[in-house]
Formats: structure tokens, C-alpha cells, sequence
């Protein structure tokens, strides 16, 4: 089959944009809610998916042509398991600050669906570097995604950002939790979208393929 | 039967190459983690009891259901006070606590080495103005309030369970340690 060469840096823009995984493609909404209770744990989680991200493609794209399709699914949770486990063993061994903050959740990695997704869509089906463009792409996303709700639920629900006070008026705790996660997510998608409408004329079609979101 | 067969190898090999990796990555990563526990361990109790030479362990105890350790506090061969490492029941999770308390009794200051509780709710028990409310209290005292106090625990607004999951881990481990180290005097 014919693997066309994709223009490396749209592969970011559409990452970023297009199909951010948020915002436009709605996977992996469960750590986009959970861990966003402040910028600081969005960004430590937006960076360890980011590399396991990269790191899964790379591979998956590299093993393209020895993984048999039958058994492609176990396949690619091994390998992502793998990556995340590596991942956690280095964090609880040099990063101990950051492994206090996210050690719960660096595990649940394995079982985010923008992962898997791409490494199905796009990963075992092109070249190594469009590859590791694409999820670092996707990655960016997902981190600048994850960032951006902490940022806004940090603001109102506690009054600082990035542990720095600026709002001084009584913050409003339910932002902090749950409730006021899917909030964001809901307005900061509706917003993302209508920028995307108004300024960039229509929408380039939500997400790659059907599956559900996790 | 063929196929099944191929499936199998190729699965076997992907799984043998991922435990390679992983157990190179372990065996590299353990024993710095390992280490890293056993100094900030080290830290916490020097932190909680700064005036000692020596903390060593002295008794393991079992506190709501979790294993837990006496050390004995001392500062130029005489005991100066005990540090407990002790658990409690929070909201989401068992709360690691270390209390540092003194020969009458009376706390002298806690630690909380880890928690699962509700970020930005829960999670607050690891503010100082909540930790320090423990100091010089004795287990009299050491009950959970919701208005503003002095002489008892205020509570977290908003977190009123992990307040009184760290409060009882506290209160039961000064009562653990008058049961194993009981009072100078007292008619055993």
C-alpha cells in the first residue's frame, strides 16, 4: 500500500488543533478531569503522556510489519504498559516530589484511549518519524489541553495559579472537583470550537474513527 | 492450528522483549527508590524530632488495622520522647501519619507521609496551619471540631472526614504508645 508522506508539521498543527484530543476528539476525558485540579499536576501529566505518547508510536511503527494483525490489540497495551511502567519505576526513583503529586494516576496511562488510538490509526500504518511526529503532536495537544483546564479550575477554584495567589475573592470550591471539571471541559470545548468557526471557517470533522472515549 | 500457533509465538515474543526491558529499567530504578524512602523516612523523623541523636525503632505495633513502629527519641543516652508512625482513615484512603510525642504524652508535632484524599479538598490536611494545630495537645484534645478552636482540631471546611482521619490516626497513636510505654509510676 502506498504510505504517503504527511507534512510533518501539519502532523503538530492537527495534534494541537484540528484533532486535539480534548477538545475536538473527546478522548481521554478521564485524566482530563481528575488530575486537572491545578496547573502544576495538568502539566506533569501532560508531559508523562507526552513522551509515552511519542515513545508507544515510535515503536508501533517500527514493529509495523512484525506485530500480527490478529493479536495487534494486546500488541499495543503491551507495549504501552510497558512505557508507563518504565515510566513510573523512574519517577519513584528520581522524581519523588512529582511521583508524590501524580503516582496514583501515572499507572491509569495504560488505559487512556488517544493512546491506543493512534498507535491503531496512524502509528502501524506510517513511517517511523511521521510517527513520532504524530504523537508528540498529539501529545502537545493533550498537555496544552490538560494545562489550559487546570489553569481555569486552579483560578476559580482555589484563587492561585501554579500555587501563585491572584484572586483574592472567596474561590469556588466545586471547580475543584468533578463536577466543576466537566464544566470546563464542556465550555472550554464549546469555546475551542467556536474560535475554530469563526476565525478559521468551519470545523475539519471531530475525531478519527468511532470509539469510546475513556 | 497454524495460525493459533503464530499468534502465540508472535505474543510470546512481544511479552518476553517487554520483561527484559522492564526488568533492566527495575533493576536500575529499585534500589535508588529504595534508598530515596529510607532518607526521607530518615528526614521525617529527625524533622519531628530534632533535638534526639538517636531514633531507633523500638516496637512494631498494629494501628486501625495497619502495622505501625514506636521509635524511641533519644538525645545523649536519655529518652526525650517517642516518635509513632501510624495510620488513619480518611475519606479515600489510609493516611501515613508520623507523630512525634513527648514523655508527658502530648503531641509535639505530626508528619504526613502520604494520602490518596480528594485533591484540593482532602488533600489540604498537608497544610502547615492544619499540621500545627497538633502540637501540645494531649489525647484529651484531640477531637475534631468544626468552628474556629484552640484547645481541640478545627476541621477542614470542606474535608471534615480527612480531618478526623488524621485526627484519630494521631489520637490512637498516642494512646498505642501509653498502652506499650505506660506512664512512669503507674501500677501495671
Amino acid at each position: 500500500m502506498d504510505e504517503k508522506k504527511p507534512n510533518l508539521l501539519k502532523l503538530i498543527k492537527n495534534g494541537i488543533f484540528s484533532e486535539n484530543p480534548v477538545f475536538k476528539l473527546a478522548l481521554s476525558l478521564c485524566p482530563a478531569v481528575a488530575v486537572t485540579t491545578s496547573v502544576k499536576n495538568g502539566f506533569l501529566m501532560g508531559v508523562a503522556v507526552l513522551f509515552v505518547m511519542t515513545m508507544v508510536n515510535i515503536t508501533v511503527s517500527i514493529f509495523r510489519g512484525v506485530i500480527n494483525p490478529k493479536v495487534r490489540i494486546p500488541a499495543y497495551i503491551l507495549i504501552i504498559a510497558t512505557y508507563v511502567s518504565m515510566t513510573d519505576m523512574v519517577m519513584a526513583a528520581y522524581s519523588r516530589t512529582a511521583y508524590k503529586e501524580m503516582g496514583l494516576y501515572i499507572q491509569l496511562i495504560v488505559v487512556f484511549a488517544i493512546i491506543i488510538s493512534r498507535a491503531e490509526l496512524f502509528a502501524s500504518k506510517n513511517k517511523v518519524v511521521p510517527s513520532a511526529v504524530d504523537g508528540f503532536g498529539m501529545g502537545l495537544g493533550f498537555l496544552g489541553a490538560l494545562v489550559l483546564v487546570g489553569a481555569v479550575r486552579e483560578l476559580i477554584g482555589k484563587g492561585t495559579l501554579a500555587g501563585v495567589h491572584i484572586l483574592g475573592a472567596n474561590p469556588l470550591l466545586i471547580m475543584v472537583l468533578p463536577t466543576g471539571g466537566f464544566f470546563v471541559i464542556g465550555l472550554l470545548m464549546g469555546l475551542f470550537n467556536w474560535i475554530e468557526d469563526k476565525y478559521f471557517g468551519g470545523t475539519s470533522g471531530g475525531g478519527g474513527g468511532s470509539h469510546g472515549g475513556h | 492450528m497454524g495460525d493459533v500457533f503464530k499468534i502465540t509465538v508472535n505474543l510470546a515474543l512481544i511479552c518476553a522483549l517487554a520483561g527484559i526491558i522492564l526488568s533492566a529499567v527495575w533493576a536500575k530504578t529499585d534500589p535508588v527508590r529504595v534508598q530515596a524512602e529510607a532518607h526521607e523516612r530518615e528526614l521525617a523523623l529527625k524533622g519531628l524530632a530534632p533535638a534526639a541523636d538517636s531514633i531507633l525503632p523500638v516496637k512494631d505495633v498494629v494501628i486501625n488495622g495497619k502495622d505501625g513502629v514506636i521509635y524511641e527519641a533519644k538525645a545523649g543516652g536519655k529518652t526525650i520522647g517517642y516518635v509513632v508512625s501510624s495510620t488513619g482513615r480518611g475519606y479515600s484512603s489510609f493516611i501515613k501519619l508520623l507523630v512525634a510525642v513527648d514523655m508527658d504524652y502530648k503531641v509535639t508535632g505530626i508528619d504526613i507521609l502520604g494520602h490518596g484524599e480528594t485533591p484540593g479538598l482532602g488533600d489540604q490536611i498537608e497544610q502547615p496551619w492544619f499540621k500545627a494545630q497538633f502540637a501540645g495537645k494531649g489525647a484529651d484534645n484531640l477531637t475534631v471540631v468544626k468552628t474556629e478552636t484552640t484547645t481541640d482540631i478545627q476541621a477542614i471546611s470542606g474535608a471534615t472526614i480527612s480531618s478526623r482521619g488524621v485526627t484519630k490516626g494521631v489520637k490512637d497513636a498516642v494512646e498505642k504508645l501509653k498502652e506499650i510505654v505506660p506512664p512512669a509510676g503507674a501500677n501495671n
